[in-house]
């Protein structure tokens, strides 16, 4: 029974982790500017990411390995959002104009 | 406007920065120190050690930075590894073997910690002395006219040393 939870939730979380790096990959091929593909490459990334390696921290029970990617999520969770924060805040910097859905 | 003008000062960048930072660096030693039986080595982790000098960069200004790390230090970290590299091959060759023969070194498992000083004091110091030194070349920034013939060139009053656009008014 429990063992056939664990397996259920690492195949919902793959499915989620599949699910929003599609959306990101999606986001980043289709939006217009590098303000809205910043933000899709890394919120939907981070998710994708953080529920791919969930899903491979549950496969692999308590053992050390879990530990290490038990960190892997955390991190990625910490510097995924900065590097998008540091992507757009240089390009508002050097005067990147948003798009607006009325000018071009 | 040049490249060492566009810092501005972000707290979040900085924060995160802070907090990673000693990991990435104990992440890095971790690869190198492991090149001899496991996956890992002193490319990859030398390139680790590099970013880490990156991450500040990004986070505290390429300027500042420069100052703290000096150019000597980077020359002396590749020039080093260099020199580490041929000291360890050729002391086999003085002891009467090839090239990097280990097994004529007088110390302790010599094969194993040859090939260790070889990834540590060797090739991690290079990689990281090349990708810090490079960073910092890329970030002087260059001008279209550095490729231009060099009589054009003397009128664009440009100088050999690294771009300093924020230190020049402040001193």
């Amino acid at each position: 029974m429990i063992e056939r939870l664990r397996v259920g939730a690492i195949v919902v979380l793959i499915a989620g982790g599949v699910f929003f790096t599609f959306v990101s990959t999606t986001g980043v091929l289709r939006l217009p500017d590098v303000y809205t593909r910043a933000h899709t490459a890394s919120q939907a990334d981070t998710l994708g990411a953080g529920f791919a390696l969930a899903a491979v921290a549950l496969a692999f029970g308590w053992q050390p390995t879990t530990v290490i990617t038990v960190l892997l999520l955390f991190f990625i969770f910490i510097t995924n959002p900065t590097a998008a924060h540091a992507v757009a805040r240089a390009a508002y910097e050097s005067g990147v104009e948003p798009w607006r859905e009325d000018e071009p | 406007m040049s490249a060492g003008d566009s810092y501005t000062e972000s707290q979040v960048i900085m924060s995160t920065v802070k907090i990673v930072t000693p990991f990435v660096l104990t992440y890095g030693l971790f690869i190198t120190f492991h090149g001899a039986d496991a996956p890992g080595g002193g490319f990859q982790g030398g390139a680790v050690i590099g970013v880490v000098v990156l991450m500040l960069a990004f986070a505290f200004g390429i300027e500042p930075t420069r100052e703290w790390l000096d150019n000597r230090v980077v020359t002396g970290l590749i020039a080093g590894g260099v020199l580490a590299f041929g000291a360890i091959g050729l002391a086999s060759m003085l002891l009467g073997g090839a090239f990097l023969q280990y097994e004529l070194l007088p110390i302790h498992h010599p094969s194993r910690y040859g090939i260790e000083g070889i990834e540590i004091l060797g090739i991690a110091a290079i990689v990281s002395g090349t990708v810090i030194g490079l960073f910092f070349a890329t970030a002087a920034g260059f001008t279209a006219d550095a490729f231009a013939p060099s009589d054009e060139r003397i009128e664009t009053q440009r100088d050999d040393r690294p771009r300093t656009g924020r230190t020049e008014g402040e001193e």
